[in-house]
C-alpha cells in the first residue's frame, strides 16, 4: 500500500530525551479510543523508542501466541534500523488507536494478517529512525548525511573509521526530519529478513521465566473460579451459598452474569469450596441441543432454503439438467474445540475510577468492552495490560473470562484472578461451528461441467459484534452497546469487513470449471461459536477438496492430474501442487498397506499444497509422513514459517483424527484431553516441508498449513480403503 | 506444616495438607515456571522432579511430599548456566507460545540423567506424556538428541 511518511509518521522527544516514532496506519478509524496518554518516558503511542542509555524499545502491537510476531516484526524494524533483532526489547501494545490492525479495524491478532500488515509500516518506521540518526551525526560531523552510513547500531562517518553510536545520537535526531522519501533497503541487502534466526522468546520459555496470564500477582490478590450453566443460556436460580462460605479461605460466594463466583485467598481453596456449590438453574432459555439435532436442523433447513447466492459462473442448474451424470456429496463437520494449553483467566484489579486488567488475549480493545460490562467504569477507564499468550487459536478472540475477572474484582473492590479449570474450558468455550457441506457435480463423460456448493451454517460474527461494534465506538453507553452490535450487522462492512467466515475458501474455488455456484443458507442452532485456526478454510477446505478428490475417482483420473488440469489459470497453486508431487515421488506407490492423498489450498494468501501418507494399524488411523509445499511470498522467518506450518498440519491432523465437541441435552460432552485426544509426540508423523523461494509480497503463515491435511488424509484412506468418509473425524473403518 | 526443599532450598509452609504442589509451587512460593494444563495429569505442563524422579504436580497433594527434594524449571540451571537442554531449546528455537515447555525440558533432563544417549525410540517414549498444542515435537526430538551428545 503506497503510503506518504507524514500521514503516519509522528516525532517525538521521550521524557529521558531519546528519539519517539509513532505510526498511524492507514484505512484505521480514527474515532477516541478514549485513551488518555500517561506522561513518562515511554509514550504508549509509540512503536519504536531509542533511549540514550541505549535501549531500543519496539511496541509489539500483534500479541505473540506462539505465531513468532515477536521475533518476525521484530526483524522487520531491526532490518531497516540496521541492528541485531535481539538487541531490541520488544514490549505488548496498550490499547490505543495505533496499534489497530489494519484489516479488521480492531486491535486483533488473527487471520494470518501481522506480517502482511506489518510487511511496509514497520520497515518504513525502521528505515526513517535510521535516517534521522544518520542525519544527527551528519550534523555532528559537519558531513553529507548520504554519505554516512550505519553499521550494528552505530552511525558510520564518511570516512570509514569515525562512528557514534545510535545511543548518543537519540535525542538530536529527534528534530530531524527527512526531506527525502527514505528508501527502503534492497533485497540483496537484507541481513535479517529470510535468513534463519533464532526465536527471540526461546530463553525466557525454556527458563519459565516468560510471563503469562496465568502468572500475574498483584499484592493481596484475591482467587476466583466461576460454577457456569451446563446449558448454554440458562440462568441462575438459587444456589447454597452457605454451604460454600463456610470452607477455609473463602471470601465470598456470589451471582454474576455468567453464572456463581467463589472467591477465596488461594485458587485450590476457591476450586475446593466451589465442589460444595450447587446451583439450580432456570432453563428456561437455554438449549437443548444434541449434535444429531444441530446437522437435523442444518439439513431441514437446507432444503427450504437454498441460501444467499455468493458466487454464480455460469449457469449450474443448466449444466446439471445437460449433464451426463451427477455426484452428490453431503460432508458433516464437527464443533471443534481450541485447547490453549494454557486454561483462560484474567486478573482484574478495579480502583474505584479505574480498572487494570492482565490478561492473554488475541483482542484487548474488545477485552476492554468486556470487562466494562463486568463493572461500572467506561471503557476509556480500563487499561488491559497483555502478555505472552499459552495458546491462542482463535480462542483468546472471545474475552469471556476477561468479563467475569471484571465482574468478580469489580464487587470485591480488590485484585481477582479467575482461572477456568480445563474441564470449564472444554465446556464451557464457544467452538468453531459445526457445518454441513451439500455438494453437487455435473459431469459429461469424462468433463467436469459443473460445481454446486451450498454450504449450511452459522455465521461467527453474530456471535461477536456485539463487543467488536462497541470497541470501535468505545465512547458509546453501555446500554447500547448490543444495540450497536446488531446495527454493526446491519450495516455489513461498517462495523467490521463482510463476514465470510462461513464462505471463505468456497467463494475462492480456483478450478475451472465453466458453472459453478455457492450458496450459503445461514442456520444458527444457537451454540456458541467463535473463529477457530483457519476458520471458514477449516471446513472448505475439506469439503472442496474431498469433493475434488470424488469426482477424480469418478472420472478415472489420477487426483493430481486431475486438479492439474484445472489449475492451468493459477500459476501459484500449480507450482506447490507440482512441487509436492515431485517430494512425495506421487507417481511411485507406497509401500503395502500404505496410501497417499493430496490436497492444494490456498487460504490467507498462502499457497499451500500437502500429501499425506497414511494405514490402518491395529485398528488405528496411522499417519506417516505428510509433504508439503508452501508458497507465502517473501519469507521474513524461515524458522517461524516452518514452525507455523508444520505446527499447523499437526493441529489440522489433531482435528482430523480426533476432533470432535458433542452435544447432547444441551451439554458438551467432552472435558480434558482424555476424551478430546490431540497429536502426542507417539503419533507424530515425519514432516517434510518445502518453502518456495518468492518475490512476492509476505502472506500469512498462522493458519495455511491447517486446511488442506484434512482432506488429504481423507482421500488417502480412500485410497487404502475404498470407503469415502464424509463425515469428521475420520474414522479406522475399511 | 510442610517442609520442603525446593530446588535446594529449605521451605516451611503452613499450607492446606491436599493442596496440590502445582498451586503450592506457583502461588506459595512464586515459582511461576510450572504451568497449570489440565489439572488431570493428562498433558504434562506441570511436571517437576520429586526426590529426581518426573511428577505431575497437578495430581500430587503436598502432604504428599513432605520433606522431599522437588526440582522446578527455575532450579535446573546450574551456576548461572543454562542447563545442556535449555541451551538446545535455544538453539533449536523449541518453543512457539512455550506455555508446555517447562514440562517438556523436566521431563527430557530426567530422561538424559536416565540415559544419557537416548535413541529416538528412548525420546520419544518417554515424551509421549508431554502435550504440545503448537507442534513443536519434531524440535523437541532434535534438542534432546544435540543435549545428548555433548
Amino acid at each position: 500500500m503506497a503510503m506518504n511518511r507524514r500521514d503516519f509518521l509522528k516525532v517525538s522527544t521521550s521524557a529521558s530525551g531519546g528519539l519517539v516514532l509513532s505510526l498511524s496506519l492507514p484505512g484505521c478509524a480514527t474515532v477516541d479510543t478514549g485513551y488518555s496518554e500517561n506522561a513518562g518516558i515511554w509514550r504508549p503511542d509509540a512503536w519504536l523508542e531509542i533511549q540514550d542509555n541505549g535501549n531500543i524499545y519496539f511496541t509489539l502491537a500483534r500479541v505473540e501466541m506462539g505465531q513468532g510476531t515477536y521475533t518476525g516484526l521484530t526483524t522487520l524494524i531491526a532490518e531497516e534500523l540496521d541492528v541485531e533483532p535481539a538487541s531490541i526489547k520488544p514490549r505488548f501494545a496498550p490499547v490505543a488507536k495505533e496499534y489497530l490492525n489494519p484489516a479488521y479495524k480492531l486491535q486483533i491478532t488473527g487471520g494470518s494478517t501481522s506480517v502482511a500488515t506489518s510487511w511496509e509500516p514497520l520497515r518504513r518506521a525502521g528505515a526513517e529512525a535510521r535516517y534521522m540518526l544518520m542525519m544527527a551525526a551528519a550534523k555532528v560531523w559537519q558531513v553529507e548525511t548520504d554519505n554516512c552510513s550505519t553499521q550494528d547500531g552505530r552511525v558510520v562517518h564518511p570516512n570509514g573509521i569515525d562512528s557514534l553510536p545510535y545511543a548518543r545520537l537519540a535525542s538530536l535526531a529527534a528534530s530531524e526530519i527527512p526531506r527525502i522519501e527514505v528508501p527502503l533497503k534492497p533485497r540483496s541487502e537484507w541481513k535479517y529478513i529470510g535468513k534463519q534466526m533464532k526465536r527471540l522468546d526461546a530463553e525466557a520459555k525454556a527458563t519459565g521465566t516468560a510471563v503469562y496470564g496465568i502468572d500475574i500477582e498483584q499484592p493481596g490478590m484475591l482467587y476466583a473460579v466461576v460454577t457456569r450453566p451446563p446449558r448454554y443460556g440458562a440462568k441462575v436460580k438459587s444456589f447454597n451459598k452457605a454451604d460454600v462460605t463456610v470452607h477455609s479461605g473463602v471470601k465470598d460466594v456470589f451471582e454474576i452474569e455468567r453464572g456463581v463466583a467463589v472467591v477465596a485467598t488461594s485458587y485450590w481453596r476457591a476450586r475446593r469450596a466451589q465442589r460444595a456449590l450447587q446451583v439450580e438453574w432456570d432453563n428456561d432459555d437455554a438449549i437443548t441441543l444434541s449434535t444429531e439435532s444441530v446437522f437435523h436442523h442444518y439439513y431441514k433447513d437446507s432444503e427450504q432454503d437454498a441460501g444467499v447466492s455468493e458466487r454464480e459462473d455460469g449457469d449450474y442448474a443448466q449444466a446439471e439438467e445437460q449433464a451426463g451424470k451427477v455426484l452428490h456429496a453431503d460432508y458433516e463437520q464437527p464443533y471443534l474445540a481450541h485447547f490453549a494449553m494454557e486454561p483462560m483467566n484474567a486478573t482484574a484489579w478495579y480502583k474505584g475510577d479505574a480498572m487494570e486488567v492482565w490478561a492473554s488475549t488475541q483482542a484487548p480493545d474488545l477485552g476492554r468492552i468486556a470487562a466494562a460490562r463486568g463493572c461500572d467504569l467506561s471503557p476509556g477507564d480500563i487499561t488491559i495490560h497483555t502478555t505472552f499468550l499459552g495458546g491462542g487459536f482463535g480462542r483468546r478472540l472471545t474475552n469471556d473470562y476477561i468479563e467475569e475477572a471484571a465482574a468478580v474484582s469489580y464487587r470485591m473492590k480488590a485484585p481477582v484472578k479467575v482461572i477456568w479449570s480445563r474441564e470449564e474450558d472444554t465446556q464451557h468455550s464457544p467452538c468453531r461451528p459445526a457445518m454441513l457441506h451439500r455438494m453437487r457435480a455435473a459431469v459429461s463423460g469424462n468433463k467436469l461441467e459443473g460445481w454446486h456448493h451450498q454450504i449450511v451454517g452459522p455465521q461467527i460474527l453474530d456471535w461477536y459484534i456485539t463487543n467488536a461494534a462497541p470497541a470501535q465506538y468505545p465512547w458509546a453507553p453501555k446500554m447500547l452497546y448490543n444495540t450497536l452490535g446488531r446495527v454493526g450487522l446491519a450495516a455489513e462492512g461498517l462495523a467490521t469487513p463482510k463476514d465470510v467466515s462461513a464462505i471463505e475458501g468456497a467463494i475462492d474455488y480456483p478450478y475451472q470449471v465453466p458453472n459453478v455456484e455457492l450458496r450459503h443458507t445461514h442456520s444458527d442452532p444457537g451454540f456458541p461459536i467463535t473463529w477457530w485456526r483457519s476458520v471458514g478454510y477449516s471446513h472448505n477446505g475439506f469439503a472442496v477438496e474431498t469433493f475434488m478428490d470424488e469426482i477424480a475417482h469418478e472420472l478415472g483420473e489420477d487426483p493430481i492430474a486431475f486438479r492439474r488440469a484445472r489449475l492451468q489459470n493459477q500459476p501459484r497453486h500449480l507450482q506447490v501442487l507440482d512441487r509436492v508431487a515431485e517430494m512425495s515421488r506421487w507417481n511411485s506407490a507406497s509401500s503395502s498397506g500404505r496410501a497417499k492423498g493430496v490436497a492444494v489450498f490456498q487460504s490467507f494468501g498462502t499457497f499451500v499444497a500437502q500429501v499425506v501418507e497414511a494405514s490402518i494399524e491395529g485398528g488405528e488411523i496411522k499417519v506417516h509422513k505428510v509433504w508439503c509445499a508452501v508458497d507465502c511470498g517473501q519469507v521474513v522467518n524461515l524458522s517461524v514459517v516452518s514452525d507455523q506450518i508444520k505446527g499447523g498440519i499437526l493441529f489440522g491432523l489433531s482435528a482430523a483424527l480426533w476432533g470432535e465437541i458433542t452435544l447432547a441435552d444441551g451439554k458438551v460432552q467432552q472435558s480434558n484431553f482424555h476424551d478430546y485426544p490431540v497429536m502426542a509426540m507417539h503419533n507424530l508423523p515425519d514432516v517434510e516441508l518445502d518453502i518456495m523461494d518468492s518475490n512476492e509480497a509476505p502472506t500469512g503463515v498462522g493458519e495455511p498449513g491447517v486446511p488442506p491435511v484434512i482432506p488429504a488424509l481423507g482421500n488417502a484412506l480412500f485410497r487404502l480403503t475404498g470407503v469415502r468418509q464424509r463425515r469428521l473425524p475420520l474414522k479406522a473403518t475399511g | 506444616m510442610i517442609s520442603l526443599v525446593v530446588n535446594g532450598e529449605k521451605r516451611s509452609l503452613d499450607v492446606d495438607s491436599g493442596t496440590p504442589l502445582l498451586w503450592v509451587l506457583r502461588d506459595e512460593l512464586n515459582l511461576k515456571g510450572t504451568k497449570f494444563g489440565c489439572g488431570a495429569g493428562l498433558c504434562g505442563a506441570c511436571t517437576v522432579h520429586v526426590g529426581g524422579t518426573p511428577t505431575r504436580a497437578c495430581q500430587t497433594p503436598v502432604e504428599a511430599v513432605n520433606g522431599q527434594e522437588i526440582t522446578t524449571i527455575e532450579g535446573l540451571s546450574k551456576n548461572g548456566e543454562l542447563h545442556p537442554l535449555q541451551q538446545a531449546w535455544v538453539e533449536h528455537g523449541v518453543p512457539q507460545c512455550g506455555y508446555c515447555q517447562s514440562g517438556q525440558i523436566m521431563t527430557a533432563a530426567h530422561l538424559l540423567e536416565q540415559n544419557p544417549s537416548p535413541s529416538e525410540d528412548d525420546i520419544v517414549n518417554a515424551m509421549a506424556g508431554n502435550l504440545c498444542r503448537c507442534g513443536t515435537y519434531h524440535r523437541i526430538v532434535e534438542a534432546v538428541k544435540s543435549a545428548s551428545s555433548t
